[in-house]
């Protein structure tokens, strides 16, 4: 793709942001920021910033998720990986409530950000590490064997959140139920907020400096290496990034599916193959993909509240994951 | 010849525990040279090849191979396997400039080895939407693109699964570059290692039995020992005894 074809990609995915953004500050229903107005005491007048904070922390998250799923998919040369396919958002998901229930069990009354995220870390790379290892097809990451690994190894985290979660009492469970669907926070504190940011701009950089590296790992592996690519250094970077991301996200706002694995795809749509555009375009693209979703669901009212997040990238994600395997367009 | 050799291998081995793919070979690649590595399937070629190019890990390889500049080894000797692959919708182009990773942007490099291969009227289709033999020069054009100031290309099975004409554009493009480098190429077919290698060695078991000047070492008594099958010359072209008889 040339430079001018690249240049109107990131010119349509900052208009889908603007939009989405707009959208998410000026449609949200009027009833529900009245009971939170009430719940939380926000003045009236202060609702537009809180949205525009929405919209920020919506950003954040789905930059993250994008580069994680593009980490992933560069590091296990599979264009179906991403957080929630290889069940890694499980792993994640796992490690955090595994904190949430020890503090219970210690009578801790909460737990900070920061012990989410360190039990979402260990979660996720593990879960990760066991995907990579298990499917591990002789001297290939097979595509298919990958993802049947990531199912499996997902469901056995998720089973091992349930079992959790039985073990908390039934009238503290909600927090966590909520939390396992995918729900962005209301009220996010700057101190989330801060770790969501610095990590996501972290992984945007390093990937970004290694985007040459990134363009090569797409040859075969003796190919890589015989450019001059230091490919086991590069993979465990991305194995770090994709896994660390894919924590913070998790820890944030629970398991959100697919967004890590579409924006990349969108991403390549927009802006071509070469990493220097994919990089930033992937992590935009998660942004606009869970801005708009964020937006959507406001304006899908069924009478019990708004839908968590995770439900609406789900019900949109998987249709166009089930699209992808079926045309194979992720085999280009 | 008196040249310094470009590669030097002295008793290089390759073991994957108990199973030795490669044991005790040396050869020595001297610039102008285009060798032919030919011998059975599993005889070693692949891994003489692989450990040339220093591709196997050291805890894996015996004996020492040097190289002989002093710069990096990415600028003296470029690899292509059998079967090359590009997991990104990059053009012919963007391949080949991949080859320059190492060694720094030059695009007059990329053109020249898209040149050489003949393929420079295709350098922006899409890698996936070209023909086998085309996508084998796209990935031979990377390699002259690395090595571009000279080295050695080492090339696994290249001719496996391509049609006659671009055996012949491939060959041709391979002994223009071995006037400023040399060629390693591993081979099934003994007439065509015949036609095209200034130099051979043949493999059995993991052994080099016999290196030299290719008219020397490629003879069916040669060829016959190193198939374990009786080889005949018709008309100048080595080929196998079919099985019953004519």
């Amino acid at each position: 793709m040339n430079p001018r074809a690249a240049a109107r990609g990131f010119v349509l995915l900052a208009i889908a942001i603007a939009v989405a953004a707009l959208l998410r500050v000026a449609i949200g229903p009027a009833a529900s920021d009245d009971g939170m107005r009430l719940a939380f005491g926000v003045p009236a007048g202060e609702i537009l910033g809180l949205r525009a904070q929405s919209v920020l922390s919506a950003a954040l998250l789905g930059g993250a998720l994008g580069l994680s799923g593009l980490a992933l998919q560069v590091l296990l040369r599979n264009p179906l990986a991403s957080p929630f396919v290889l069940g890694v958002s499980s792993g994640a998901g796992f490690g955090v409530a595994l904190v949430l229930a020890l503090a219970w069990s210690l009578s801790i009354p909460a737990v900070a950000f920061g012990g989410e995220v360190a039990g979402a870390i260990v979660g996720a790379l593990s879960a990760l590490a066991l995907v990579a290892w298990f499917g591990r097809a002789r001297e290939a990451h097979d595509p298919t064997t990958l993802v049947l690994a990531g199912v499996i190894i997902g469901s056995i985290f998720s089973a091992g959140t349930m079992l959790l979660e039985q073990l908390i009492p039934y009238g503290l469970r909600g927090d966590l139920l909520a939390w396992m669907a995918g729900r962005l926070p209301e009220l996010p504190t700057q101190a989330a907020l801060w770790t969501l940011a610095i990590f996501a701009a972290a992984g945007l950089c390093i990937m970004w400096l290694h985007a040459h590296a990134l363009d090569v790992a797409t040859l075969s592996d003796d190919e890589a290496v015989s450019t001059g690519v230091r490919l086991h250094r590069l993979r465990a970077t991305l194995f770090v990034i994709g896994g660390l991301l894919a924590a913070v996200a998790v820890a944030y706002a629970g398991p959100i599916g697919f967004v890590g694995l579409i924006a990349p795809h969108l991403a390549r749509k927009l802006v071509g193959p070469r990493h220097a555009d994919l990089v930033p375009a992937a992590a935009l693209a998660g942004a606009a993909l869970l801005v708009g979703a964020d937006a959507l669901r406001q304006v899908i009212d069924l009478g019990t509240g708004r839908l968590p997040v995770g439900v609406v990238t789900a019900l949109a994600g998987g249709p166009t994951f089930l699209w992808l395997l079926r045309n194979g367009r992720w085999a280009r | 010849m008196t040249a310094t050799p470009l590669i030097r291998a002295a008793g290089v081995g390759l073991r994957f525990g108990e199973i030795v793919a490669l044991a005790d070979a040396s050869i020595e690649i001297r610039e102008g040279e285009i060798w032919a590595i030919v011998g059975a399937n599993g005889c070693g070629k692949s891994s003489l090849l692989r450990v040339l190019a220093a591709l196997e890990s050291p805890a894996r390889t015996q004996g020492t191979v040097t190289y002989a500049r002093k710069e990096p080894l990415a600028a003296q000797r470029a690899f292509v396997p059998q079967r090359p692959e590009v997991g990104a919708a990059f053009s012919a182009r963007d391949v080949v400039r991949l080859g320059r990773f190492a060694v720094g942007r030059d695009d007059a490099a990329v053109v020249r080895a898209l040149g050489e291969v003949g393929l420079l009227h295709r350098a922006e289709i899409a890698f996936a939407a070209l023909s086998g033999g085309e996508r084998q020069r796209v990935a031979i054009a990377r390699a002259f693109a690395q090595v571009d100031r000279g080295g050695v290309l080492l090339l696994d099975e290249p001719f496996s699964g391509i049609d006659p004409a671009e055996v012949a554009r491939i060959a041709g493009a391979l002994r223009a570059r071995a006037r400023r480098g040399a060629v390693v190429l591993s081979l099934h077919d003994p007439g065509l290692a015949r036609a095209i290698a200034t130099h051979a060695a043949i493999l059995r078991g993991g052994r080099i039995t016999e290196s030299g000047a290719a008219e020397v070492i490629l003879t069916t008594a040669n060829l016959s020992a190193a198939y374990a099958h009786p080889m005949r010359n018709l008309g100048g072209w080595i080929v196998p005894e079919l099985d019953g008889g004519r």
